[in-house]
């Protein structure tokens, strides 16, 4: 490989590697994908939608040349033109070369945020044809190390970060002691494994390990809103990297630990901790990795205080938020599981000075911190580049705070925040609405 | 058999091979495995539909298509300018009997769509990201279909044109199938995925949430 950050011998292409890495693009040629690879007319009107190119305007970042790195491929394989005349209609090889243009395509400059597809006047998938690019390179051990890691060790221990059970189970009782003391109210509790509960609540393992004022939040909300609801100890990780390293079977196997541990406690709702690509993978995606519809719903915390608001289960005083509040749309919450007016609903009710972004919802821009930009610490550099443009919007906005609902968008805000010196502070949205909340001892 | 009617024929002959080209296109993408969503839908899957090939193809539904309207409403007039010469074409045996005021209508559009499908050709040569992006077979399709679209311009006005427009009919047919053109058929499937994907989730062409201002 040429590039110098892939020069590990596992990013060599053997003959094995290539013929497996095709097996995968054949087994998920689908009628959407087909479509996809086949409609483009690379008239590149996608080039200003994507914020790797806005911010840095190179053909390269042009969402149509990356999906035409896999388009290649598959004309080579599927096209009989790409066989007869590959120079004429674009079809090449799987060879060495192509590879590192399909890590840099797939991997290094794309979050497959998806605002390409909406902004295609085809209707072209980018997401699911990068998807299916790091499928493919999954398959023959080409993910990147962070990225791999983050799966591998989901899939090990059952959370992404390796937190051991006691570590988790301490933190949450610590959680809760102070938000008793905070209260000077005794009954505010965070249940565990409480069968038959109605929610069962699921968790960032980063909250856990370095944001554990977030479980507070969470906490807060729901004992303010008299919520029937537990935490499990069976599996309580909101993430899956699965979505991000395109391999299916993994992302199924973590969806399905989720499905077994709200199963066993026999919960009518699953809720998805403020985590955007989690909320999609369990939401959207999941039923369709396991296979079969879940027996129960799955909803978003952002939908959640949304209606425990609509339905006056607390009160609220918005003036302890008075600063000047901006929202970031989550790509994967917005444009890819259409929860656009919740957050705003929300924000409205809790802070006194709400502003939007220019654009917004699901034309929102991707922080940058998607597709598991945030483990691949080979490209860093270019993350924070095309965070640019969300610096930029921030800016405009002229907001002291930036609200979002999701982790990886709240570190990639912060590293933002940090790298173009912003003087914002960056807040996960349930820390706004706990300190709207007029506590009441029941 | 004269000349005109030989390349009637080769027209036909161009035209029968692109259909079956197509009807191979069609069967092939049939038979890929349809990948159901079994996720509970939040919006309406057929108001996303109807969205995605009504509203949303206007130029202002999109940033892109508002920030490039100059080349978006390019190509759409260029497509205008292709179905209306496919028009001429099925009215070509009987051109003398169309009113005049048909015939000015065939122009104005046929015209247009000739002149915007060379301007594409120019953009795709001019625009940094169009020069990398575009292979050899997009700039021939475009100039192929642009050609056909003159000549439908031109044998409106003069019909003595007829056996040139239907030898590139012939050509630009069979063509179809192995090139770019191809799109017209994967198109409405593209599209009819975009929408019922995007509607199914409710981020597409959906009536007013409960939580919206």
């Amino acid at each position: 490989m040429t590039d110098q950050r892939f020069s590990d011998e596992r990013y060599q292409l053997t003959d094995e590697k290539a013929a497996l890495a095709l097996d995968v693009l054949r087994q998920r040629l689908n009628r959407q994908l087909e479509a996809s690879l086949e409609v483009c007319v690379r008239c590149g009107l996608c080039a200003e939608s994507c914020h790797y190119y806005v911010a840095n305007p190179k053909p390269e970042h042009v969402p149509a040349y990356r999906a035409e790195q896999l388009r290649k491929v598959y004309r080579h394989l599927f096209d009989p033109m790409g066989k007869a005349a590959p120079g004429w209609v674009g079809a090449a090889e799987l060879d060495q070369e192509m590879i590192d243009k399909l890590m840099m395509a797939a991997f290094g400059t794309c979050t497959m945020c998806g605002r390409c597809v909406l902004n295609c006047p085809m209707g072209v998938d980018t997401r699911q044809i990068i998807r299916t690019a790091r499928a493919m390179l999954t398959a023959i051990d080409m993910t990147p190390e962070g990225l791999k890691a983050t799966v591998n060790v989901h899939l090990q221990d059952g959370n992404n970060m390796g937190v051991g059970e006691e570590d988790y189970v301490e933190t949450v009782q610590w959680m809760e002691e102070e938000l008793q003391a905070e209260l000077d109210d005794p009954n505010v509790k965070i249940p565990f494994n409480k069968k038959g509960a109605r929610v069962v609540y699921t968790f960032n393992p980063r909250e856990v390990k370095y944001f554990p004022y977030l479980i507070q939040a969470a906490a807060k909300v729901f004992n303010a809103a008299s919520e029937d609801w537990t935490l499990s100890t069976e599996s309580w990780d909101a993430t899956n990297y699965g979505l991000f390293n395109g391999d299916d079977s993994a992302a199924r196997q973590i969806a399905a630990n989720l499905e077994g541990a709200v199963n066993h406690l026999g919960a009518e709702t699953l809720v998805m901790a403020e985590c955007g690509h989690g909320y999609r993978s369990q939401r959207w995606e999941g039923e369709n990795w396991v296979g079969h519809r879940y027996p129960f719903r799955v909803m978003s915390f952002v939908e959640l205080q949304a209606l425990y608001i609509k339905e006056k289960r607390f009160k609220l005083d918005p003036s302890v938020n008075n600063e000047r509040v901006t929202y970031h749309d989550p790509c994967n919450q917005a444009r890819s599981g259409g929860i656009i007016d919740e957050p705003r609903y929300v924000l409205r009710h809790v802070t006194t000075d709400f502003v939007e972004m220019t654009p917004h919802g699901a034309e929102n821009f991707c922080c940058g911190g998607g597709g598991g930009m945030l483990s691949m610490s080979e490209f860093s550099k270019e993350r924070i580049a095309a965070g640019k443009v969300k610096a930029d919007q921030i800016t405009a906005t002229g907001a002291k705070i930036v609200v979002t609902s999701c982790h990886n968008c709240l570190d990639q805000l912060d590293e933002i925040k940090r790298h173009y010196k912003l003087p914002v502070k960056i807040q996960n949205l349930s820390e706004l609405t706990a300190a709207a909340i007029i506590w009441e001892k029941k | 058999m004269t000349f005109l009617e030989i390349t009637h024929i080769f027209a036909l002959i161009g035209l029968a091979t692109g259909l079956v080209g197509i009807l191979a296109r069609i069967n092939e993408i049939l038979h890929r495995p349809y990948k159901q969503d079994l996720a509970r839908p939040r919006g309406n899957v057929r108001r996303g539909v109807v969205y995605a090939f009504t509203l949303g193809m206007a130029p202002w539904e999109k940033e892109s298509t508002r920030e490039h309207w100059v080349a978006y409403i390019r190509g759409i007039l260029f497509h205008v300018g292709i179905f209306t010469a496919f028009a001429v074409l099925l009215a070509s045996p009987w051109l003398d009997l169309l009113p005049a005021w048909v015939k000015w209508i065939g122009l104005a559009i046929t015209g247009a769509g000739a002149v915007f499908g060379f301007a594409g050709i120019a953009m795709r040569l001019r625009g940094p990201n169009e020069r990398v992006l575009s292979l050899p077979d997009d700039y021939f399709s475009v100039f192929l279909t642009s050609l056909f679209i003159t000549l439908a311009f031109i044998v409106l006005l003069v019909p003595a044109w007829l056996p040139l427009f239907y030898i590139v009919t012939g050509v630009m047919g069979a063509y179809i199938p192995i090139s770019k053109i191809r799109h017209c058929v994967y198109f409405f499937y593209s599209k009819f995925f975009f929408g019922s994907g995007f509607g199914r989730r409710g981020v597409i062409g959906q009536a007013k949430s409960e939580y919206s201002e």
